[in-house]
């Protein structure tokens, strides 16, 4: 018994030591210009089609009134780009991307409606997928989801008829906001966001992952800071209006407006606020 | 006749002995006091990057910044200067580079209208040496 416990542990060292030597050696070609092994193709689309299935599990059906002219706008505008359509190329961006992003016109075989609308929704991590959820408002993805579920039953010129019939309706470019604009910040709903609006590209956020950036200067310790941005009093108001709308504090900073909405600055502050 | 030269040689030979080890005592000793004297040196912030640190602890940066090597700046008025080697742009507007960043801690209100940061009319020597110590924390 002893043996065979000591083999075991024994081989699952050696199977940790090979693996981190294929990490540090740069062993494994990163690069777009080439596929993923077939291997590492499969192991991730079953990881992505196994946790979308859970996670996709328990949502309801739209309880929002769904456009088709809604759908085919939202298509055009956030997906055509990457994902093509029928008749239609990707642009560069899509066509250069690995792994290639699907067609998404025999989607309706292998997702449910609800898991498009989450994959629209939240994204897929490390596959170029973005999560829509701050930037569509939620009838608009489901609007663009019942537009992908009916791609398989669409002609090129089906598609183009679709395409041309929505040309005046424009997609959302904000989530509906869920509460009143009076509410106090989320502190916990801030971290979360701070994810989505690139925060983390540029400065070092406690409690948030990514790279060891020095882009911006870290922000842990803001809440204790009494100025912000070189010239404003550190006030949770001045804040959220530094972090939606910099170059009106400073028309020559280097912080971009990332199109932050009222409600996710609110809560971003509340959260930067909480850093001591 | 031939213990003499015989001598003559031992006792040369002894001299000269005498001469190598000297000599191997004094090099010794020179260097030994070339290794002192930059010691004293660095100590007295005779490097660029040491005597920024030590205009730095001189100067009131740290009233507003905290900076790493400078424990008593603690200041939270400014940003922290912790890795401001890697730090990309000065105040949030200026690309980070040596030249910029000597002049920026010159004179900031001349580079970025309506800073917090004043003038603090440094010499460009100390401005300097501060960037130096600044670009070195990476």
């Amino acid at each position: 018994m002893r043996t065979v416990v000591a083999t075991l542990a024994g081989a699952a060292m050696l199977a940790a030591l090979a693996a981190a030597a294929v990490v540090y050696a740069g062993v494994y070609d990163v690069s777009a210009s080439t596929p993923h092994t077939q291997f590492v193709y499969s192991l991730l689309e079953t990881a992505q089609r196994q946790s979308v299935r859970m996670r996709a599990r328990s949502i309801e059906p739209p309880q929002v009134a769904v456009s088709p002219l809604r759908g085919a706008a939202c298509f055009k505008a956030r997906c055509e780009q990457c994902h093509g359509g029928p008749g239609v190329a990707p642009e560069g961006i899509g066509l250069g991307m690995q792994p290639v992003p699907g067609p998404l016109i025999d989607a309706s075989g292998t997702w449910r409606l609800r898991e498009v609308y989450w994959v629209t929704r939240n994204g897929v991590k490390m596959t170029g997928m973005p999560a829509w959820r701050l930037r569509m408002s939620d009838a608009d993805i489901w609007s663009v989801a019942e537009f992908v579920m009916g791609l398989s039953r669409m002609s090129a010129a089906d598609y183009a008829a679709r395409m041309q019939a929505a040309a005046g309706e424009r997609c959302s470019t904000e989530a509906t906001a869920s509460a009143s604009a009076q509410r106090a910040g989320d502190p916990r709903r801030g971290r979360a966001v701070i994810a989505q609006y690139a925060c983390r590209a540029c400065h070092l956020i406690p409690g948030v992952t990514g790279a060891d950036v020095h882009v911006g200067p870290p922000l842990g310790g803001l809440a204790r800071r009494t100025t912000i941005a070189g010239k404003l009093p550190n006030t949770i108001d001045r804040l959220e209006d530094w972090i939606r709308f910099p170059h009106r504090v400073d028309p020559a900073s280097a912080m971009p407006d990332v199109g932050v909405s009222e409600n996710d600055a609110r809560d971003i502050a509340a959260y930067l606020m909480t850093l001591h | 006749m031939t213990p003499l030269p015989a001598a003559l040689l031992a006792a040369g030979a002894s001299r000269l002995a005498t001469l190598a080890l000297f000599c191997a005592l004094a090099s010794a000793c020179d260097a030994g006091n070339r290794l002192v004297t930059a010691n004293v040196a660095q100590a007295r912030g005779e490097t660029s990057v040491e005597r920024g640190r030590l205009a730095i602890e001189r100067y009131p940066c740290g009233a507003c910044h905290v900076i790493p090597g400078v424990p008593a700046a603690a200041g939270r008025v400014g940003p922290s200067l912790e890795r401001f080697g890697r730090r990309s742009y000065i105040a949030g507007v200026i690309p980070n580079d040596r030249q910029a960043l000597e002049r920026w801690l010159q004179d900031p209100p001349a580079m970025v209208p309506g800073t917090t940061m004043p003038d603090m009319a440094m010499p460009a020597s100390v401005a300097a040496d501060m960037a130096s110590y600044l670009a070195s924390l990476r």
